[in-house]
């Protein structure tokens, strides 16, 4: 058997290591806390031992979407070991948005579930106890009477005329950017190519939410301190933007709270929603004691928010010789049943389009829309993943039809230093073109001699 | 029945705490005993993270009522460690990459214990066999895979008396 | 109600005191403990198996007698058994398969219990005790009817298979450690073929209608592939997250085929 200790290949890096000046480049440094992690030391937030400790555990939505009638919490506070039973009346601010804090609007969901449910899964009480099993029998014994409404699952349905309202706080089944009902890009006129076009392919491709699965599920422990402050250890990837928010849901000034995070037992860019801290800390006030709230296997797979699932259906104006002088993108990203990080996600997905291409005329609607899914929200890439997994078929499927080398396509198509994006940016240090060279290189993929001698410096060949 | 004081041999000192009935050996190794390299990852013995060595074979301690193990033996990564130095399947770990956010490690490294303990010069396939119960979600396993053998291949070189 | 007990007796007849007494049977706790761990259960009492003294496996005349609380691991360690090797490697991990218990293996529901269908192809018994005594049952009627209140299974009987009377094979998502998308177990003995099947209903199965098709018939893909298709009337497959009820009807007879001509 064969393997490798170095993860860093030396041999492809020769050229870069300049001599001996980029000394990092082709060596090998050890992780700095490797060690914590080989010897178990390294202190995760459930690894925190806090005397007195209590638990708290949510009783959950069993409706898609419905009124909340009534809700009886008295066989909760029945149960032995329970401390106290907390609902939206008991948190200070409860209605928010994380991405407040740069800005976006409206305040658009609950901590705590009010009169109304959006999502099979969502908070409505949260049931402290002395013991985890104490907490959970006190959450299984409280009963919610609910009016089921309408639920709409799909994005295109949410839109149309007459769909069930998700959320109020919106007031449409679509997050409104600057007044307008999509995140948009005019550049060029793509009719008048499609006029033009040799060719017009329209695919539309469809992504599934994908759950992020950290080994390590999101939870906090709150620890009161004697100044009245709370220490708060979390598993955040956002300890800053957590501490933000948490302290607006508060009301309470920044400084009341302590982040300690940084130790993430797997994240993958989805811990990052502010969704235990928040009801924690009003838990550990109401209780002046050390409170835990940590999702359990079911609840991290179910309610923590996935990477958004999305529709794009891309329609191209192609030429003969594989100039793309068009492209049409409609895309959906379902947001789920409140807004979190999509508004900015569906932003991103538009300044991603219409992929590293120079296209002359290019126009783009991409919707972020509100359904009665479990909120998805951040994961590594997001509105960039799904948009490229779309983008590159596309391409591939374009050299099919065309019978071209699908990286001829690229080469082709692929932006040059100087060019104007459709975001009205001019593109800079691209080097698409030396990577796809490259890459077809390491595979053994043969580029003929014009392709070769392309560069994203120059216009060489175009 | 009340809580009941329960003694286990733990990396090999007799220690003895305080357990509600139906605690999992898990909760009472973190909670009680205050060794923390074992996690909670799924509590439902589908994850490995909390994979602790009982009478020399690994189990999930989360699934274990600790009454049924009273006064057994349990090896945690933290008597894996003596004196401040690393074993080799530590070792081999930091120096092949094979931790990344560190969750899943000390159940990795407990089956490879378990794994080498019993079967010095493994194959490829008895590695991914051996930790077939564990998740990584960072590594994609290779780099675990790996350390394992070159654990395996140092000890053998150093033939350390174990 | 949290849990309020958990019995560890050391001989069966304290075991069958405690269950008596409506203590839940546990045997390697991979099925009870994440129930009682996520409060999914309304039980207040366990009976833990782990120092009964029921691990032993003893081999007599051909004959198996497997303790109810042997392992996984233990079953495949035992030499008169390493024909059950190649289908242990199919369940769970090496870590659950130190914990997980032949008894425990019968009363776990589809897509688990892989252990279960090759007991019932193996036409075991269960030898079960009471608060009214011993009694041997069919692992069949086990299977399909489960035990009374108060009772335990104390071990399983099963006859050897003649080397090369046995065919086993699993389909799963993955190569280890998944769930059965259709799990097939065969042995054959004096002429009469049992074909027991799991992953395509709630509980292991035998497809009758397999049997009957190859009974005195060679096992040629043709005929392998009829009887996997004629047992789809034997069988009664669900939707779960490792595939569809659809899927898994539509695979059988590739994999029914696959047991006997891999």
């Amino acid at each position: 058997m064969t393997y490798r200790l170095a993860p860093i290949d030396t041999g492809a890096f020769v050229a870069e290591r300049d001599g001996d000046h980029h000394t990092v480049i082709g060596s090998v440094v050890r992780r700095s806390d490797a060690r914590g992690h080989v010897t178990g030391r390294t202190e995760f937030f459930e690894d925190v031992a806090a005397p007195r400790l209590a638990h708290l555990k949510m009783h959950r939505s069993a409706r898609h979407h419905a009124r909340i009638t009534d809700v009886d919490v008295s066989g909760a506070l029945a149960v032995p070991g329970v401390l106290r039973v907390l609902t939206h009346a008991d948190v200070p601010n409860n209605v928010y948005t994380v991405l407040k804090l740069i800005g976006v609007e409206p305040d658009d969901e609950p901590v705590l579930a009010v009169d109304k449910v959006r999502y099979l899964g969502e908070p409505i009480c949260a049931v402290v106890a002395e013991t985890e099993a104490a907490a959970l029998e006190g959450a299984a014994a409280i009963e919610v009477g609910y009016e089921d409404l309408p639920p709409v699952f799909d994005v295109e349905e949410a839109l149309k005329e007459g769909a069930p309202l998700v959320n109020e706080y919106q007031g449409q089944n679509y997050f409104v950017y600057e007044g307008h009902h999509c995140r948009r890009i005019r550049f060029g006129d793509v009719e008048k190519a499609f006029g033009q076009a040799d060719h017009v392919f329209e695919w539309r491709y469809q992504s599934s939410p994908i759950e992020q699965a950290p080994v390590e599920t999101t939870g906090c422990v709150v620890v009161p301190q004697a100044d009245g402050r709370l220490r708060i250890h979390s598993d955040t990837q956002a300890c800053f933007f957590t501490l933000d928010n948490t302290a607006l849901i508060l009301g309470v000034p920044f400084n009341k709270l302590r982040i300690v995070g940084g130790t993430v037992g797997g994240g993958f860019g989805g811990k990052v929603d502010v969704v235990v801290e928040p009801i924690a800390c009003v838990a550990a006030m109401a209780v002046d004691r050390p409170v835990k709230f940590v999702y359990d296997r079911a609840e991290e797979m179910q309610v923590s928010s996935p990477r958004a699932a999305e529709r794009i259906v891309i329609k191209d104006a192609v030429m003969d010789d594989g100039r793309i002088i068009g492209r049409k993108v409609t895309l959906y990203v379902d947001a789920g049943a409140y807004a979190r990080h999509s508004p900015y996600g569906t932003t991103k997905a538009a300044a991603h389009l219409p992929g590293p291409y120079t296209i002359p005329n290019v126009w783009a609607d991409c919707h972020c829309v509100f359904t009665n899914r479990t909120p998805s929200s951040a994961m590594r890439g997001f509105g960039v993943t799904i948009a490229d997994f779309a983008l590159e078929s596309q391409m591939d499927r374009i050299a099919r039809a065309l019978d071209m080398d699908p990286l001829q396509l690229r080469l082709i198509n692929a932006y040059r230093d100087g060019d104007l994006k459709a975001h009205r940016k001019i593109a800079e240090g691209t080097a698409l073109v030396e990577v796809i060279q490259k890459a077809a290189e390491l595979a053994g993929h043969e580029l003929p001699e014009a392709y070769r001698r392309m560069s994203s410096t120059t216009r060489e060949g175009l | 029945m009340p809580s009941q004081i329960v003694s286990l041999v733990v990396n090999g000192e007799r220690r003895e705490f305080i357990a509600a009935p139906g605690a999992t050996l898990l909760a009472c190794l973190r909670e009680s005993l205050g060794l923390i390299a074992a996690k909670r990852g799924c509590a439902q013995g589908a994850c490995g993270t909390c994979t602790v060595l009982v009478d020399g074979r690994p189990e999930a301690a989360c699934l274990v009522a600790v009454e049924t193990v009273a006064d057994g033996s349990v090896r945690t990564l933290e008597g894996v460690t003596s004196g401040g130095e690393l074993d080799e399947v530590q070792s081999a770990f930091i120096d092949c990459f094979a931790t990344q956010c560190g969750f899943c490690t000390s159940g990795m490294i407990m089956v490879a214990e378990a794994l080498l303990d019993r079967n010095p010069d493994p194959s490829e396939d008895d590695v991914i066999e051996a930790i077939s119960g564990n998740v990584c979600r960072c590594t994609g396993y290779r780099p675990i895979v790996i350390a394992i053998m070159e654990a395996a291949r140092r000890r053998r070189e150093q033939a350390v008396p174990r | 109600m949290a849990i309020q007990a958990v019995h560890v007796p050391e001989s069966l007849d304290g075991v069958v005191a405690c269950s008596a007494r409506g203590g839940r049977i546990m045997g390697g706790g991979t099925v009870v403990m994440p129930q009682l761990t996520s409060g999914s259960t309304a039980v207040t009492e366990l009976v833990s198996l782990r120092r009964a003294g029921l691990g032993g496996v003893e081999v007599r005349d051909g004959v198996a007698t497997i303790g109810a609380a042997a392992t996984l691991t233990a079953v495949g360690e035992h030499p008169a058994l390493a024909f059950l090797r190649p289908a242990l490697r199919t369940i769970a991990s090496p870590t659950i398969r130190n914990q997980a218990t032949v008894g425990g293996n019968l009363f776990v529901a589809q897509p688990y219990g892989d252990l279960a269908v090759c007991l019932l192809a193996l036409d075991a018994t269960c030898e079960i005790a009471g608060p009214a005594g011993r009694r041997d049952a069919p692992v069949a009627d086990v299977l399909a009817a489960g035990i009374a209140a108060g009772e335990v299974v104390v071990a399983v009987r099963v006859t050897l298979p003649e080397p090369g009377a046995w065919h086993y094979h699993k389909a799963m998502r993955r190569r280890l450690n998944s769930a059965a998308i259709v799990t097939v177990a065969s042995v054959t003995s004096a002429g009469d073929r049992r074909i027991a099947l799991g992953g395509l209903a709630p509980r292991p199965v035998r497809a009758v209608s397999a049997e009957r098709l190859l009974s005195g018939r060679p096992l040629t893909p043709e005929n392998l592939t009829e009887a996997g298709e004629a047992a789809r009337a034997d069988i009664d497959p669900f939707d779960d997250a490792y595939a569809s009820a659809w899927y898994r009807a539509r695979v059988l007879p590739v994999h029914l085929r696959r047991a006997f001509l891999p």
